[in-house]
């Protein structure tokens, strides 16, 4: 895969409840993401047993992941409040690099 | 308050922090708000449990979190089970199995019966209150009529006339403040002037100023929400639940936080203020007064589902020969005896489902440019759907919008100036001529208009309109609500979607009566918008090709309820085609003797009322803007009955039962099983936990006596001249005088279905796992095919429940009473 002219960045995944999805909003614009993606029904297996992806009548009990790219700068201030957020709500945070092609959308 | 000299504008620098230590305290403030329960613009009342936030601890020890942080009691009085057990709703054999339940000895039922109430003990909170105790000085409580005072300010369209346009609550305060004289009263005020332009620096400098450590920096937060929770909840709403375009005057959490932080640090530096922990009293070998308090509440409880069950433990009843006519009724309690009394008038079928019918939608009203959502707030509609004028009754219609609009611009312009500061007062004096005597006509004769046809309208939910659902969407709605509610077959010639609405005068708890459901909102949208939806031939099609065949003869009509005065509405009759209109003539005359017997039932439990005279009685209590109690509300909700109707057809339920239909049968997946208990359920669970804090806790976690409520415009009410924004209940909505009126038990779930399909539901979403196994929720199974009833234990074990059969029950007055 060729990686010529991307610029590498830090991509951070939270899947939280949807209940959580406005602090962790909060917490990522706090941080000076310039922005962040919410993908709703999300379910799979966890620690807790399955989780229903898709409710009928109920957006706020679903689970969801909010994803963001920030710069590396900015990566440890991010990931340092989803972890202190993490310990008292449940939830799993994913960071990792990637690289992306415009990197002043995410500055 | 004037405006300020041009420096202080500038932005002082030297607060400013990194982002880092900003997005810490979010984290902090989204913990310690946790405690506080979203409050919603009273004119959209929602019901929620007051302790949702604490949901994932338990009912215990939620309940002793609110002791600790409110002050709050959080179980019934013991009163209450002695009169339980005078009356004989509970008998010994709830006593002991509560007992035993608990671990205690089952032969301590007379100390059970007669043990003191819990005390509550709260301990000091936040920095200030523990210097306040040390030093016997009431600062707490000064800040908090302090920071109350800027909150109703902040918020009023008319308070703050030199506010910045758009600016941020804390901004605008910020701007103000150092003109605020009053707040010399608690210390300096030189720091006011140099406050930081951030909130969130705000905070941190003033935590540093009071001595708190990071480590207690949640609990010092959690502590300054606690002691106005109010406010807090209607900041936590601004913050979590408004809709980005909701009108309503904002103050987020960190605003407040940042205003009574920045208050309470004008009190100077604390020294070494220190706290005391509550110890739990020596009981001697007993449990401890809140453990009897548990063990009470769980013998009311019992005695309650020993009697329903007792009535539902019975052969079904179903209807034999043609149906007239099936009516969908709300799942609200209230709906459960006008359904009876329909059924009781003639062929009729009903059924229980949700009032918005399955059509998520913001509605824009005729003659209105704006949309509301009308919805269960667990959703968030973004579908609109508005009300446009049928072919050929345009002039009609817009002659109706006119004369709308006329009585809107007087009723604001009198609003504006009633609330302007200084025209109020002029208003009394230039006007009272005009309006006294109208004034005094209502006083002396309460009443309301009869229902009138209104302007010709139709809903656009999509066919052949610009806005509105795609045949995809319509189709995905029609089929979840028929399956959802188990009608998939057998139509009726008419099927009445009835939605329910109440009227009441100067009530600003109406949205209170009016459909969960839909948001606080009146149900009648709702029910049009799904209507239109089962009438399409488009949607038809698209069901009869996923196996639900509604025959060409069956027509759909929307109705609303009027829930304070039991007139049924059946709307848009005009639409109705020609070969189907006896039927539904039929069909609301039958409705107009089913409201009467309906509110002839109801008036007997409302206070004051007279005998004999129901239909002019209820109609007088809508009217009266002196009633501080126009309907009981849904007072006694007690159980949660997801079965079909041919479980609770027959028997009297008093209102107490959220009935929802539901066919076992045909949902061997459990899919309209897992609709029914993670989304109605959890709103039934809120609106019985609303009423059951209100009932144990009227002050602290209910809304306090409704006589001296004082709104505040757009936001709530504050319980005299200023304080907290009051949260919950009025006390006349549970209470008849110091006697509760509501009987303050965890919500019960009846469910007809396989166990096994239950579990399944409950194993994959945790929202259930935390309501059934935290005891906030009970649940009872009943296996169709065995006859057999169990209870799930919070450890997710199921126990044969023993229960009376029909003809050992108590009798039906007995269930409340």
């Amino acid at each position: 895969m060729s990686r010529a002219g991307l610029t590498s960045m830090t991509k951070i995944e939270v899947v939280v409840n949807g209940d959580d999805v406005p602090a962790i909003g909060d917490v990522l614009t706090t941080c000076g993401a310039s922005g962040y993606t919410v993908l709703s029904g999300v379910s799979g297996l966890g620690h807790h047993g399955f989780h229903q992806g898709r409710l009928h009548f109920n957006d706020r009990d679903a689970l969801r992941m909010v994803l963001t790219v920030v710069d590396d700068d900015r990566s440890d201030a991010v990931i340092g409040a989803l972890r202190a957020f993490l310990d008292e709500r449940p939830g799993v945070l994913f960071a990792s690099e990637t690289f992306v092609s415009r990197p002043d959308y995410f500055a | 308050m004037t405006s300020l000299p041009e420096e202080h504008a500038r932005l002082p620098e030297e607060h400013a922090r990194l982002p880092e230590e900003h997005a810490r305290l979010r984290v902090d403030i989204a913990s310690a708000a946790r405690l506080v329960a979203p409050l919603w613009p009273v004119e959209r009342f929602i019901a929620v449990n007051p302790l949702m936030g604490l949901v994932d601890q338990g009912f215990g020890p939620a309940a002793a979190e609110a002791g600790r942080w409110f002050g709050a009691q959080g179980y019934p009085a013991r009163s209450l089970l002695r009169e339980a057990y005078r009356a004989g709703r509970v008998d010994g054999r709830d006593l002991r199995q509560a007992l035993v339940e608990h671990g205690a000895d089952p032969e301590w039922s007379t100390e059970l019966l007669d043990g003191p109430d819990p005390s509550v003990a709260r301990p000091p909170r936040t920095a200030v209150e523990r210097a306040d105790e040390r030093d016997h000085t009431d600062l707490a409580t000064r800040v908090d009529t302090e920071v109350a005072r800027w909150c109703a300010l902040l918020v009023s369209d008319h308070g703050l006339p030199f506010a910045p346009a758009g600016a941020s609550a804390y901004a605008t305060w910020r701007r103000l403040v150092p003109g605020d004289r009053r707040l010399r009263r608690i210390g300096s005020t030189t720091a006011l002037r140099g406050l930081p332009e951030d909130p969130a620096d705000a905070v941190l400098q003033a935590l540093d100023s009071l001595g708190v450590a990071p480590a207690a920096r949640t609990a010092e937060l959690r502590g300054q929400l606690a002691r106005l929770p109010g406010w807090a909840g209607y900041a936590r709403w601004c913050d979590e639940w408004a809709d980005p375009e909701d009108p309503a005057p904002r103050l987020g959490l960190l605003d407040l936080l940042a205003i009574r932080l920045s208050i309470d640090a004008l009190v100077g530096p604390l020294g070494s203020a220190f706290g005391t922990e509550s110890v739990e009293p020596d009981n001697e070998g007993r449990p401890s007064p809140a453990g009897e308090a548990a063990m009470a509440l769980t013998a009311l409880e019992g005695g309650f589902r020993r009697r329903l069950l007792g009535r539902l433990d019975r052969p079904e009843d179903g209807l034999t020969g043609p149906v007239a006519a099936q009516g969908v009724f709300c799942i609200d309690a209230r709906s459960e005896g006008l359904r009876r009394h329909l059924e009781s008038v003639g062929p009729y079928e009903t059924l229980g489902f949700a009032g918005f019918f399955a059509v998520p939608l913001r509605f824009r009203a005729i003659g209105s440019t704006e949309a509301y959502p009308s919805a269960p707030v667990l959703l968030q509609p973004t579908t609109e759907v508005g009300e446009v004028a049928i072919t050929g009754a345009e002039d009609q219609v817009q002659r109706a919008v006119r004369a709308d609009w006329r009585r809107a611009d007087l009723s604001s312009t009198a609003e504006s100036v009633a609330h302007g500061p200084l025209s109020m007062f002029a208003l009394a004096e230039a006007a009272g001529w005009v309006l006294g005597p109208r004034a005094l006509a209502r006083t002396l004769r309460p009443g309301t208009r009869g229902p009138s046809d209104g302007p010709r309208t139709r809903v656009t939910v999509g066919a052949g309109d610009d806005e509105g659902f795609s045949l995809e969407e319509r189709a995905l709605i029609a089929e979840t609500a028929l399956r959802t509610m188990g009608l998939t077959r057998a139509f009726a010639p008419i099927v009445l979607l009835c939605g329910h609405r109440s009227t009441t005068t100067a009530n600003p708890h109406a949205a209170a009566l009016d459909c969960g459901a839909c948001g606080g909102n009146r149900g009648g949208p709702n029910a049009r918008a799904a209507v239109a939806i089962l009438n399409d031939p488009a949607v038809r099609a698209e069901l009869a090709a996923r196996g639900i065949a509604i025959p060409e003869t069956t027509w759909f009509v929307a109705g609303e309820h009027d829930t304070t005065t039991d007139q049924v509405v059946v709307l848009d009759r005009d639409q109705v085609p020609a070969d189907q209109r006896e039927r539904v003539e039929a069909l609301v005359a039958d409705l107009r003797i089913a409201g009467e017997r309906q509110a002839a039932a109801r008036l007997g439990r409302l206070p004051g009322a007279g005998v004999g005279r129901s239909r002019g009685e209820v109609q007088a209590r809508a009217g009266d803007w002196a009633q501080t109690r126009p309907e009981w509300g849904l007072a006694g909700n007690a159980a949660f009955v997801v079965a079909p109707r041919t479980r609770t057809r027959g028997v009297d339920l008093e209102g107490r039962c959220f009935l929802h239909s539901y066919d076992p049968v045909h949902d061997e997946e459990g899919t309209a099983l897992e609709t029914i208990l993670t989304a109605p359920m959890v709103v039934a669970h809120w609106i019985n936990a609303q009423y059951y804090f209100s009932t144990v806790d009227p002050e602290v976690l209910g809304a306090g006596d409704k006589v001296l409520h004082n709104p505040v415009p757009g936001v709530g009410v504050l319980l005299g001249a200023g304080g907290d924004l009051r949260a919950g209940l009025p006390r006349q909505s549970v209470m008849d005088g110091d006697r509760p009126y509501h009987e303050p038990l965890r919500l019960l779930t009846v469910v007809e279905a396989p166990i096994e399909r239950i579990d399944a539901v409950i194993a994959r979403n945790p929202v259930l796992q935390q309501l059934f196994d935290g005891e906030w929720v009970h649940l009872v199974a009943l296996d169709g095919t065995t006859g057999t009833w169990s209870r799930r234990g919070p450890d997710g074990a199921w126990h044969t429940e023993p229960t009376v059969s029909a003809n050992e029950a108590t009798q039906p007055e007995e269930i409340l009473t």
